[in-house]
């Protein structure tokens, strides 16, 4: 399968009044064409900032310190200019707000129209005429009127079809999105996956999927990492991967969420909260909270490695993981 | 179906009844009717969920309930009395909310003592030292150690800030808690501990909880009774049991199609077109017809009413209540 995108040891680390922290702690991954994988993990888990990354858009505070980003195989640029020219028709980036990734001002046909024009250098009316093919190709009806109506006027679920168009104009292979869905309704969030499902095998798109909830990324995404602390703890098939967790914390975030379908048994919270950034735990940075940790754990960072028994492709930062396989 | 937790909750009189209460507002779309008449009902000891999608005014109701904002018409009891428009402190005591965003529902400049405190002193609960006595136990009801009163809000995390809002709204010992998506701003690890801890209070308390949520799951977990709303009018109300496996309005099955899911479902599911009209625009007939695909002829002329459907206990408002559809998936 040919590798759309790869990471390799990417850090990001944030300044903060009393130093720099490190938020994205040397992760590696790869999605091939027509793939989609997801980035799952709570709040201050790195999954945003990993995309940020990628997408050259870190906030002012965080940096990338380390780490190789390659486009279908071709090593990204470090530079910040250097990187969004090079990005430019090849990489998009849909976020979680649809009306703060719009302009206001401006009818969404000349939004979309703006990337053809300047990217693919198509003219004025070809750039149009695109705009139009875009919007029908998310799924938007009657698309010719709909160019001409501005961001207000539409749903948001409307609206984050039509960030989809925009990202999806200048052609690109690799789409990053940063919790797309979480601000619609879940029958609005059932058409958007529907449709990023649709796109992906007709385009033959690489997808990363960010996401804070497992189910969402189960229907999207046949590879998941489950990040935690600014390090992935556990990679592998979405279905293997939540079926025999290998990681005490994956275990843990699935016993945490109430299962719809078998709602009789009460979610079991994960002891303890979310270490700050400031403050990671040495060694596994998940042990003062797991309920398997010795004390080894708290003495060396566990490696993502292959586990004894388990598929190659599913991996586990952990050296209990046999236990969790043994059940 | 198995024996859900709670399910044989035994109810008692109603503390809570709600009389054909419509919310309007004037906006420059033109008139825009946000409750269309609902009637619903909070017995002793008993949670309601309330679910729906944006926009379906669930939380104007509640807002209606707890005295924020006027009903045009109808009428909203408390245990028997009817609560005038203009609250008296006593009303005000008796019903609580617990809001969506914990970080902007506490004052940011006072100490969680001196919110609690102040509270205690207003509704002339207790002062110094049993006002002193009666927030250490607040906190411990919530699950949080006494030293907390001397914070700010600040200085707690997003699942501690929700156990304060409980515990400023439970500190008045309200009769009715209205709580609105309690867990949709937390962690996954921490909505089980705010999950947990409601259930813990309605067993400890007794407490009758109107609960609004768009997590089904959440609701399927803590409430006993659901009712389903659209575009302002209750469209499904009926058992937790008789909602989750046997709903009779489609739109009840839509939304339970949709939910993601952990475990893959097995068949296929019906994906629901479109999005909710605006309420100032509402379709003739069943307001749901445009994107129901059970509907026929009558549905866009005739409103159906809310009413029991065969082989359950169920209210549903739907020309086809009678049929069952739903194939339930936690069998």
């Amino acid at each position: 399968m040919e590798t759309a995108l790869a990471v390799e040891d990417l850090t990001v680390t944030v300044a903060r009044p009393s130093g720099r922290f490190r938020a994205v702690d040397g992760i590696s991954f790869e999605v091939a064409k027509g793939r989609a994988l997801g980035l799952v993990g709570e709040s201050g888990s790195g999954k945003s900032l990993t995309l940020r990354a990628i997408m050259s858009l870190l906030p002012a505070a965080a940096r990338m310190d380390a780490g190789v980003v390659r486009l279908k195989g071709t090593e990204l640029p470090h530079a910040v200019r250097d990187v969004r020219k090079a990005l430019r028709g090849r990489m998009a980036m849909i976020f979680q707000d649809p009306l703060s990734a719009l302009d206001p001002l401006q009818p969404v046909g000349a939004q979309i129209a703006e990337v053809p024009r300047r990217v693919l250098g198509l003219s004025k009316r070809r750039s149009w005429e695109r705009a139009i093919e875009l919007l029908r190709l998310v799924g938007i009806p009657d698309p010719a009127r709909r160019a001409r109506a501005y961001p207000h006027q539409l749903s948001g679920g409307m609206r984050q079809r039509v960030v989809i168009a925009i990202a999806l104009a200048a052609e690109p292979s690799v789409l990053l999105c940063d919790e797309p869905t979480t601000a619609l309704d879940v029958t609005v969030q059932a058409q958007v996956l529907e449709l990023l499902e649709d796109l992906r095998a007709r385009l033959e798109l690489a997808i990363v999927f960010v996401s804070h909830d497992l189910a969402v990324v189960r229907q999207l995404c046949e590879d998941v990492c489950v990040m935690y602390t600014g390090r992935i703890v556990e990679t592998g098939p979405t279905p293997e991967v939540l079926a025999h967790p290998l990681h005490p914390y994956t275990l843990g975030l699935l016993d945490a969420i109430v299962d719809l379908d078998h709602p009789v048994a009460a979610p079991e919270p994960i002891p303890g909260a979310l270490p700050d950034l400031e403050q990671i735990p040495g060694g596994c940075s998940f042990h003062p909270r797991c309920f398997l940790a010795t004390e080894e754990c708290a003495t060396a960072v566990p490696p993502l490695a292959e586990i004894v028994n388990a598929p190659p492709s599913h991996r586990s930062a952990c050296i209990h993981s046999d236990r969790l396989r043994a059940g | 179906m198995n024996a859900e937790p709670h399910a044989a909750r035994p109810v008692g009189p109603d503390v809570l009844e709600i009389e054909n209460v419509t919310v309007t507002f004037h906006t420059h779309g033109g008139r825009l009717v946000a409750v269309d008449s609902v009637s619903l009902s909070l017995s002793e000891g008993e949670t309601l969920g309330l679910v729906g999608e944006s926009g379906c005014g669930k939380t104007t109701l509640a807002r209606c309930v707890t005295g924020l904002i006027p009903p045009d018409r109808g009428l909203i009891r408390l245990d028997g009395t009817e609560l005038s428009r203009r609250r008296t402190k006593r009303d005000h005591r008796a019903v609580q909310m617990v809001f969506q965003d914990p970080y902007s529902s506490l004052n940011p400049r006072l100490t969680v003592r001196s919110v609690l405190t102040e509270l205690l002193s207003v509704h002339g609960l207790a002062r110094g030292r049993d006002a002193e006595s009666r927030c250490r136990e607040l906190m411990a009801l919530v699950g949080l150690r006494p030293n907390a009163l001397d914070g700010h809000p600040v200085a707690f995390s997003g699942g501690q800030r929700q156990r304060l809002a409980i515990a400023r709204a439970l500190a008045v010992e309200p009769r009715v808690l209205i709580v609105d998506e309690p867990t949709s701003s937390l962690d996954v690890s921490v909505q089980a501990t705010i999950l947990a801890l409601f259930d813990d209070l309605r067993s400890r308390l007794g407490i009758s909880i109107l609960m609004i949520s768009h997590n089904l799951a959440a609701v399927r977990f803590l409430c006993d009774r659901i009712a389903v709303m659209y575009l302002g009018q209750v469209v499904e109300l009926g058992s937790r049991t008789e909602v989750f496996t046997d709903p009779r309005h489609p739109y009840t099955e839509a939304l339970l199609a949709a939910a993601p899911r952990i475990r893959p479902a097995g068949g296929e599911t019906v994906r629901l077109r479109g999005e909710p009209p605006s309420p100032t625009d509402r379709p003739s007939g069943c307001a749901f017809h445009p994107r129901c695909p059970r509907a026929e002829e009558v549905c866009a002329v005739d409103p159906p009413a809310l009413a029991p459907a065969r082989g359950t206990a169920a209210l549903a408002a739907c020309h086809f209540r009678d049929e069952q559809r739903y194939v339930d998936r936690s069998r």
